[in-house]
């Protein structure tokens, strides 16, 4: 079977390469690390993967807003190729600083498609400060994005001091109606947080923790689903593993609902291209 | 040209940064700001015109969904205005980040009269605003004079055109460098210059280095290059290799020891040598997974088949105490440098921290340069930023608190590393320096700053301090180095490699030369931060974020091939040899030429008197309080004391699993805030096996011996590691001291010679639980001097010394994480035990501490005896007998009762009569049995069925079932023998008590 080929983002202060990598991996596809650099030069071209990983990390330090310099010396250089990248009907994934740079780039949220505008901004935390912590999140059923087929609910960690989703509440009407928000900041019973802190972390506009743009292609999102990417990664796995124990059971180790993510991608390849 | 951009959040938004200020205000001062705005200044001193200056203010420097900018002040109403920028030549990461982008966006290169400066403005709204507030704000909340300036404008001050008229904060030296030659008639005369040149060169080096430069045969081989009497270059060089920072002189030093009361005589000859190097290459033997300690930045010990993992700790107290987030970031992201520059280089993969601070509630008189609640919320910040932006997960950690750290407080950092454990088929511990090879420093560039910091942070602190070697990390810079070199190892690019920290260039260098034997090395090519710097400074300067590597010429191409590519600038500076010389030039100048083997022509050891008088001698005595009635209140009164209470929101502000290797968070429990163990991580994704970490710090029990204090504290680390599931068999250690001067001076220091032998003391416990336990030392430092002279009411000084403290960090190695298991109860029914032995043993206890007692009964660890229980544990959690396991610590069995009350959700009976109990150290109270710090105990929750497997392993090991787990209800109740309820409260009340003193802090 032909290879799914992922390309994950490096360089200038990026710092989720190597567990994004492993994830597309173990979700089946062959993973790239290329420097941005490497891009710039145009020693790698776009066209030869499927998919996009912009990762997690602090680019540029994040020192004059989180992913903005990134996504301006991409935007500078290769924003042409990313465009195409687009047109051909391939997958984009950003991650937290990642995510921070599409909406910059102004691939998302890709309204009117318009694959260039700023209109969605990602900012300072309302408790004004740097957070970890395990967020619950609700996945829109009606979503186009293709990364969440089938997923309903997902645990991931969030892991940011800028991730307060902002928009006009034009904008925002538009996402929702368009089912463009895919996750949501949830309770454990899958119910929007309605702002409530901690179970929304940041103080999003709708809770919104995940969007797409209109064709499901394109996913941005603040949680780390790539920090899931073994049972022992979520926070209650030792007590999941005693209660079902008890029952009789056992822990599922196969593939978390991190993996899962990045698997749907791969399929998707995988199906849309081979 | 100047120009400011001003930048400001849309006044619809919360400005979470003026928020903040406006909370603390009124909490730390009582100041009320009734509206508060902060706006970001960005100042380039540049030719741009006015088109690229509004191009760079939209498209780089503003956010059009959220923010407002101009080329003009902003006008944005006040009744003050703050704005703070840094010092000159004070590291401004966001101007260097800026103008990378300015350079790629506009496709133009800055020259050296242009720059980019960054400062912000903040506008403070408040009717009762007087100017003494606002400058209160600036000077103690919103700058630190020593790296910052600020301006305050009224709004009569203010002119809207000017704005805060913001200059670049440029150096400008006008200085050509030069190198002095020093006169050295007699020792009366380099102690002179010693003193004038701040060159900290011990009175007694003094004649050997006098010796040395006037040696015939020296003289004549220096007349060959143009030298006669030593250099200034070549003086700081010796003080830099001299410095009790690099050269461990108190560890190698001698000590006249003599216990007062047995009237034992001993003379120890090298602490470092008896107590750590032997006991650990004998361990080394022993353990074949000890792959490479005591020589390296790092020790390393075997992970798997195919990697190695790295470990080291340091403090970076000094700085810190002046400068707190600048002193923290330098420190974290200086110690990420050890495992770079260790063998031929290893991935970062977590770190920790330790704090000890000063009450930050403290009023009184004494005025510390920084108030230790200023001091920690500008370390916490430090070491959040140096952290998450180097991309390490910080996965454990902890914060303590006493009266003594405010002379000095103390901030641990460590790093641990993986690597392959073979690049290109040869092993990757192993390196060295030939002659021939290049040496390339890579990273950041030179500039003044941290000049004499290694001879800084071997003195006390004082008014005279320099202030100059408080510098700024910056992660972004090194992240980028540390990837790049990674790929230039597994390119078999790097036969050497090590990191340039304390002593700058002359240490990396002045080490490195040594294996070769020699080198060559051009100052005028180092690059530059400003131009000015005298050789001197270029040699010793400790700007952050570079390494030294040696590469060979042929490899020379492709290194700076890939340097390019990942943005690090990376310049030859020299070349080792073989001559036996340490040969520097500037231009053709030579301006210093000494032999290799200089540090070895007999340099005398310290000496040290050590005068131990027991605590029984001192006076020390059980404190006499009578059994309390309301067991309930004093619990939720410990649970609320600094160093028991919850401390979650430092942890949160950590990165704790980027790299996606998490398995045991520092955060463990069903709310996921109770303080774990121990951290355990997968380093390699791909594999089942973990890395356990964890670290101990009981100061307190330094009150009443040293001894104790050590044994204790890892005693505490290795239970800690076994509750998490980790293997005895594999525990590495990691000894970071932070000791008061021990060199007596009746008048500055008259009790110098007790805390000497306390040092003596500690080293020798140190060695006797790594024999016991087998615990090799793969890493360890020393800061000597953590005391502060701080200015009292009356004018005064006071000398504040802290406790006698080591941290010890421990490592382990998992074989299948699966098995881990975490400290919280989880299943109601499960049946609770208690392991090990309770004593009588309050002494230095926080349950005296809150009686401002100490006792004398400090906890004493029976190795033999531990070893046993510890083993047993072992096996019961690898045949995944046991559903949780906690180590019981600071605070005793009550507290730790507590702690997993609240981190299983459910409720917790226990009865006292069966607990394992030993009266040999005196009557056993109720108070006793709840606070007491035995070490060697744990507590044990495990499902009724493995009852019986469980009680055989245990069979004749002091372990007893206590109680159980249940979901009737939600409280902790603890009964005594006779079935009295001593404790009975609710989950609520718990997480009430344990979350009231930090807990509204985020």
């Amino acid at each position: 079977m032909k290879k799914v080929n992922a390309l994950i983002l490096t360089g200038f202060g990026l710092n989720c390469d190597d567990e994004t990598a492993h994830v597309f991996e173990l979700a089946g596809a062959t993973s790239h690390k290329v420097h941005i650099n490497a891009l710039v030069s145009g020693k790698i071209k776009l066209e030869d993967f499927h998919i996009i990983a912009f990762g997690g990390g602090f680019s540029w330090g994040d020192d004059h807003g989180a992913g903005v310099i990134q996504a301006l010396k991409l935007k500078n250089h290769v924003g042409k190729d990313l465009l195409s990248f687009v047109d051909q009907g391939k997958l984009i994934i950003g991650i937290c600083n990642g995510f921070q740079a599409l909406v910059n780039l102004g691939l998302l949220p890709g309204l009117d498609n318009d694959y260039t505008k700023r209109s969605v901004s990602i900012t300072f935390n309302d408790c004004g400060n740097f957070r970890d912590q395990w967020v619950h999140l609700a996945a829109n059923l009606k979503s186009p994005c293709v990364f969440t087929k089938d997923i309903q609910m997902a645990d991931y960690p969030i892991r940011h001091g800028e991730g307060k989703i902002i928009a006009d509440q034009k904008i925002i009407d538009t996402l929702v109606a368009n089912n463009q928000v895919v996750f949501q900041y949830a309770d454990t019973a899958g119910t929007p947080a309605k702002g409530v802190f901690p179970l929304n972390p940041n103080g999003s506009m709708e809770d919104i923790s995940g969007i797409c743009d209109p064709s499901g292609r394109i996913f941005g999102l603040m949680p780390h689903p790539e920090a899931y990417n073994h049972f022992t990664n979520h926070p209650d796995w030792t007590r999941k593993v005693q209660t079902l124990k008890r029952e009789g059971k056992s822990l599922d180790k196969e593939m978390t609902i991190g993996v899962k993510l990045f698997k749907n991608g791969v399929d998707y390849i995988q199906e849309s291209f081979f | 040209m100047i120009s400011c951009i001003e930048i400001a959040l849309k006044k619809e938004l919360r400005d979470a940064e003026a928020f903040s200020l406006k909370k603390k205000a009124d909490s730390y001062f009582g100041i009320n700001i009734q509206e508060a705005r902060c706006i970001h200044i960005v100042t380039i001193e540049s030719d741009l015109d006015l088109h690229q200056l509004e191009a760079v203010k939209d498209e780089i420097l503003t956010n059009p969904v959220t923010q407002v900018s101009s080329l003009n002040p902003l006008d944005i109403g006040f009744h003050w205005c703050i704005w703070v920028g840094f010092r000159p030549g004070v590291k401004d990461n966001p101007g260097a980040t800026a103008m990378e982008a300015i350079q790629d966006y506009l496709g133009k290169s800055f020259g050296p009269d242009e720059g980019i400066y960054t400062s912000k403005r903040y506008c403070l709204k408040g009717n009762a605003l007087v100017r003494e507030d606002v400058e209160k704000l600036a000077s103690e909340l919103l700058s630190n004079t020593i790296i910052q300036q600020f301006k305050i404008f009224s709004i009569e001050e203010w002119d809207k055109d000017m704005g805060a008229n913001v200059k670049p904060a440029k150096v400008i030296l006008d200085h050509t460098p030069c190198f002095e030659v020093v006169s050295i008639e007699s020792d009366e005369q380099l102690a002179k210059i010693s003193d004038e040149r701040n060159l900290a060169l011990n009175p007694r080096d003094i004649p050997v280095i006098r010796e040395y430069f006037l040696d015939s045969k020296v003289l004549e081989s220096r007349k060959e290059v143009g030298l006669c009497q030593p250099t200034d270059v070549e003086l700081e060089y010796i003080s830099q290799a001299r410095s009790d920072h690099c050269n461990h002189n108190t560890f190698q030093g001698i000590f006249r020891y003599k216990d007062m009361t047995s009237n034992e005589e001993s003379i120890e000859n090298s602490l470092f040598k008896t107590y750590i190097k032997e006991p650990t290459l004998k361990l080394k033997d022993k353990k074949d997974w000890v792959i490479s300690v005591l020589w390296d930045n790092a020790g390393v010990g075997r992970f798997d088949d195919e990697n190695n993992y790295v470990v080291t700790g340091e403090t970076h107290n000094s700085p810190s105490n002046m400068e707190a987030y600048g002193g923290a970031i330098t420190g974290i992201v200086g110690v990420y440098r050890d495992p770079m520059g260790t063998g031929l280089g290893s991935k970062l993969f977590m770190g920790s921290f330790g704090y000890c601070v000063g009450d930050v509630n403290y009023n009184g008189p004494l005025k510390p340069p920084l108030h230790p609640r200023r001091l920690l919320d500008g370390v916490i910040e430090g070491v959040k930023d140096g952290g998450n932006k180097s991309g390490v997960p910080t996965t454990f950690g902890q914060t303590l608190f006493n009266p003594g750290y405010m002379g000095k407080s103390l901030v641990f950092v460590t790093a641990l590393g993986i690597m392959p454990s073979k690049v290109k088929g040869k092993p990757s511990h192993e390196k060295k320096t030939s002659p021939g090879e290049l040496i390339v420093m890579s990273g950041g560039r030179v500039g003044k700053d941290g000049i004499h910091g290694v001879t800084a942070s071997s003195e006390s602190y004082s008014e005279n301090t320099p202030a100059g070697h408080v510098q700024i990390g910056d992660p972004y810079t090194q992240k980028k180095m540390h990837d790049f070199l990674l790929i230039c190892r597994d390119e078999g690019l790097i036969p050497f490699i090590t990191d340039n920290g304390g002593g700058g260039l002359s240490s990396s260098i002045g080490e490195s030369a040594m294996i070769s034997n020699g080198c060559v090395v051009w100052l005028d090519r180092v690059p530059l931060k400003y131009e000015g710097l005298d050789m001197w400074e270029i040699w010793v300067s400790e700007s952050q974020e570079r390494m030294t590597i040696a590469v060979k010429p042929e490899n020379l191409h492709r290194y700076m091939e890939l340097s390019a590519e990942h943005e690090v600038e990376s310049t030859v500076i020299g070349e080792y040899t073989d001559t036996g010389k340490l040969h520097i030039k500037y231009k053709d100048e030579t301006c210093a030429y000494v032999d290799m083997d200089l540090l070895d022509k007999g340099f005398p050891s310290w000496e040290f008197d050590a005068i131990w008088i027991s605590p029984e001698a001192r006076g020390l005595t059980e404190p006499v309080i009578s059994s309390p009635s309301d067991f309930n209140k004093l619990l939720l009164s410990m649970l609320e004391r600094p160093n028991l209470a919850s401390k979650e929101w430092i942890i949160r502000q950590y990165d704790h699993e980027v790299k996606g290797g998490s398995v045991i968070k520092p955060l463990v429990g069903v709310n996921h805030n109770i303080p774990s163990d121990a951290s355990v991580t997968r380093p390699v994704l791909a594999s089942q096996k973990g890395l356990a970490f964890t670290q101990s710090l009981l100061p307190w029990y330094s009150k009443i011996d040293a001894f104790h204090m050590m044994t204790c504290t890892i005693d505490e680390a290795v239970r800690r590691l076994i509750a998490v599931g980790a293997n005895f068999d594999h525990i590495g250690g990691l000894d970071n001291f932070c000791w008061p001067n021990i060199l007596f001076d009746p008048e500055n220091n008259p009790d110098g010679k007790f805390k000497a032998a306390q040092l003596v003391r500690a080293c020798r416990a140190l060695k006797e639980a790594c024999e016991k336990y087998e615990i090799p030392l793969l890493s360890g430092k020393d800061s000597m001097y953590v005391d502060g002279h701080l200015e009292g009411e009356f004018g005064e000084r006071v000398k504040v010394s802290a406790l006698e403290t080591v941290q010890f960090s421990a490592t382990s190695v998992i074989d299948d994480v699966a098995k881990c298991i975490s400290m919280d109860p989880k299943v109601s029914g499960d049946l609770v035990y208690v392991l090990g032995v309770t004593r009588n043993e309050l002494g230095a206890s926080e349950y005296y501490e809150s009686f401002h007692k100490t006792g004398l009964n400090v906890p004493h660890v029976d190795f033999d005896k531990f070893k046993v229980i510890y083993r047993a544990l072992q096996k019961a959690i690898e045949n995944e007998l046991v559903a949780s396991c906690h180590a019981i610590a600071r605070g005793g069995l009550a507290v730790h009762l507590s702690y997993m009350t609240m981190a299983g959700g459910l409720g917790l009976e226990v009865n006292l009569s069966d607990l394992p109990k030993d009266k040999g150290r005196g009557r056993l109270s109720n108070e006793a049995v709840l606070f007491s710090e035995s070490a060697g105990r744990f507590i044990v929750t495990i499902s009724p069925e493995n009852k019986t497997i469980f009680e055989k392993l245990f069979k004749g090991i002091a372990s007893a079932c206590l109680g159980f787990v249940t979901d009737q209800h939600n409280r902790l109740k603890i009964f005594s023998p006779d079935k009295d309820a001593l404790i009975d409260l609710s989950m609520k009340e718990l997480e009430k008590a344990f979350n009231k003193t930090f807990g509204d802090m985020i």
